[in-house]
């Protein structure tokens, strides 16, 4: 190779998508881009008509304004040629989105965008998830939840599980009976379960098990909800070791 | 229906601004060089996290090539059909290596260079068949860039267009036709290693189940009973191992390697280039196109079926070989001053100056039509070397007398004197008056024809070394 080329990790990333919603836009006038894109594009408005050293904040999210979904807020500084990022920060978790993970929240938002409708099915999102975050670590139980359910009583029946103080867990665990279908279980049972035979398929941990029914219809925007708490909430301790590069 | 220049070029618009709206992102990395779109590719290939973003980004440019010539093929090709030019159909790889030196060399002699367009050849096809995403993604910016550098002067405003982009597949080709194509080659790949091995290959078939017996590179090369019906890079045992190593590791990028075995690696080699062979002619045939090649071994197998090729395949050909590698230093300015001299013919003319179709068909190596083709250049060049030496020496008659002069360089540098020099006057005095207007028309035509485009090749060929 004869020439440097200097790159650069959020322009690049950043105009790549840009170009990609610009090209959705064309296909489809209504298509709505990722809520960090809204928030982006707001806070650049408002930057338009500020001062130089003044800082704009814009925010935007999936959900209802009492039902918040995938928030994001992104504050820019006006400079004295055009604006400069001071943070893009995700509200729920409430962590500032690191650059590599803001490319992987875009790269979700293209493979999303392939699926037709607002909704997808725990595998479309096992499938979206493993292909995004590197590692493989998401799997869909779908029809394995009878050997699940299984294998969970066997681990619970040999003292091997350890069951949160949780009221409302322990009365859904008593009220299950053996032809309960797996719709009909509560949500928190179903992770639990999932929760307990991940461990057992890969003993070093760090495999999550989408335990939501075959034919459940997940929302798009709580898939990014999911990644954003496995990239940079409480789960990311438990999934990732070292950070993601 | 007449198919205007105009709406030819239209359609060529809209092809790059497909590119820009699906590479516009990152074309301010593109470098100067004239290799700078393989240096992009490489290094967009290898850019951590953004690689996968282009690639999941540009996923569906697929069906945005295939609705463009869904709508624009039939006019491109009436128009190609309607030109009454010398037209080439570039084959052997996805595009040339370098496009801008592919198209200075082939300029100089043809009126249109019709080239695959790589995206509908990629991404269309060769996708599916390519295991790594990245590698991929390398071949895609590459050969779109190749491409783009040239909008300017694909674009440019001429009777006939110097570059033309078609899809160009087997896949296009009817299901009857293409099953033809592709039995042809298999009997010709039969008859050709068979005549190689000195044994008796009843059908393509065949041919791959007896090559993939040889698991070593060594051992195919001594089944070789008649080595002077392969290609020079064959020919010793070095440089074939070479070449079958280089063959089977991009068997891990696609989809072919299905057995692990060298001779079953050649065989599909061998196979594809026959197949190749029967395709670039199907397509010649139906644009009435002459074939092009930059390769030496595409160009090889395509002469061995065809028996040879007539004298403008020859000469189009020959003009690729590294003999006129100095020709790529020609700027590119030189096609546009040529073009709107209007002496492609006049150059045509020169290069043709004895070669004939009998001559270009016994020279299978086209070593022959190269250096006849060299010797013309040269005596077109000493023509004008002698020409503008004849009038520069007028002129240094009448500069002798007592004009005071200074000399400014020409064409920034790129012509070195005494034929960039120009002359200018600081003064004259009323007795030099006619001296000077003699001057002045002389120093007109010299500048004249130190524009011309002749002049122009002579420069670089004087710089090759």
């Amino acid at each position: 190779m004869n020439e440097k080329i200097d790159f650069d990790f959020f322009g690049d990333g950043m105009r790549i998508f840009l170009d990609y919603i610009h090209r959705q836009f064309k296909k489809n006038p209504d298509y709505m881009p990722h809520p960090l894109i809204r928030a982006f594009e707001c806070a650049i408005q408002g930057a338009e008509k500020a001062k130089v050293g003044e800082t704009f904040m814009g925010v935007s999210q999936n959900g209802t304004p009492t039902n918040v979904c995938n928030p994001f807020i992104v504050v820019l500084e006006k400079l004295e040629s055009g604006v400069g990022v001071k943070e893009i920060r995700n509200i729920k978790v409430d962590k500032t989105v690191p650059i590599d993970v803001m490319l992987i929240i875009f790269r979700l938002q293209i493979l999303l965008d392939r699926i037709e409708g607002d909704c997808v099915t725990p595998a479309q999102m096992v499938d979206s998830l493993n292909a995004v975050i590197p590692c493989n670590k998401f799997y869909a139980l779908g029809d394995r939840w009878k050997e699940a359910r299984d294998e969970f009583k066997k681990l619970l029946e040999a003292g091997k599980i350890h069951i949160p103080n949780d009221p409302d867990l322990i009365d859904g665990l008593g009220r299950i009976t053996y032809n309960m279908p797996w719709e009909e279980y509560p949500n928190k049972i179903r992770a639990l379960i999932g929760m307990s035979i991940a461990q057992t398929m890969d003993p070093k941990g760090g495999i999550v098990v989408i335990t939501s029914p075959k034919d459940a219809k997940i929302e798009k925007f709580k898939v990014f909800d999911s990644a954003t708490e496995f990239l940079l909430g409480k789960t990311a301790e438990y999934l990732f070791k070292t950070p993601v590069k | 229906m007449a198919v205007s220049s105009k709406e030819i070029n239209n359609i060529l618009s809209e092809y790059f601004n497909i590119i820009d709206l699906y590479f516009g992102s990152i074309k301010h990395h593109l470098g100067k060089d004239e290799d700078s779109h393989i240096d992009l590719a490489t290094h967009m290939a290898r850019y951590p996290l953004v690689s996968d973003l282009i690639i999941d980004a540009i996923d569906d440019i697929d069906e945005q090539i295939n609705d463009f010539w869904q709508k624009n093929l039939k006019l491109v090709v009436e128009y190609v059909k309607q030109q009454d030019s010398l037209k080439c159909l570039y084959s052997g790889d996805i595009s040339p290596v370098i496009l801008e030196n592919f198209v200075k060399r082939s300029a100089f002699y043809i009126d249109t260079v019709i080239l695959a367009d790589p995206i509908y050849n990629l991404t269309l096809f060769q996708k599916q068949i390519i295991l790594d995403r990245k590698y991929y993604l390398q071949k895609l910016i590459r050969h779109v860039f190749n491409i783009w550098k040239l909008k300017d002067l694909a674009l440019l405003d001429s009777p006939h267009k110097v570059i033309l982009i078609l899809p160009i597949n087997l896949h296009l080709v009817n299901q009857e036709d293409r099953n033809g194509l592709i039995a042809t080659a298999d009997q010709n790949l039969a008859a050709y290693v068979g005549r190689v091995l000195d044994v008796k290959l009843e059908s393509g078939e065949a041919c791959l189940d007896y090559l993939e017996k040889e698991t070593t590179a060594d051992g195919l090369f001594k089944q070789f009973k008649h080595p002077e019906l392969l290609p020079r890079v064959f020919a010793s045992q070095e440089s074939f191992q070479e070449f079958l190593t280089d063959f089977s590791n991009t068997g891990k990028f696609a989809k072919f390697k299905e057995k692990e075995s060298v001779g079953w690696d050649f065989g599909i080699y061998l196979r594809s280039q026959f197949i190749r062979v029967q395709e670039h002619k199907y397509f010649c045939e139906k644009l009435v196109a002459e074939p092009i090649y930059d390769y030496e071994l595409p160009w090889f197998f395509f002469n061995y079926e065809m028996g040879g090729v007539d004298m403008d395949a020859a000469i189009a050909t020959a003009l690729q070989s590294e003999k006129f590698n100095w020709i790529s230093k020609v700027p590119l300015s030189a096609i546009t001053v040529m073009r709107a001299e209007n002496k492609l013919e006049y150059m045509r003319s020169v290069l043709r100056q004895g070669v004939t179709d009998l001559k270009a068909k016994k020279d299978k190596d086209l070593i022959v039509v190269g250096e006849q083709v060299e010797a013309n250049l040269k005596d077109a060049f000493a023509k004008q070397d002698s020409e503008i030496g004849v009038l520069q020496a007028q002129v240094n008659k009448i500069v002798r007398k007592d004009i005071p002069i200074t000399s400014a360089g020409f064409f920034a540098g790129f012509i070195p004197p005494p034929y960039g020099t120009v002359v200018s006057l600081l003064f004259a005095g009323r007795d030099i008056k006619k001296s000077l207007s003699e001057k002045a028309a002389l120093e007109k035509t010299i500048n004249q024809k130190n524009k011309n485009f002749i002049n122009l090749l002579l420069r670089s060929y004087e710089r090759k070394d």
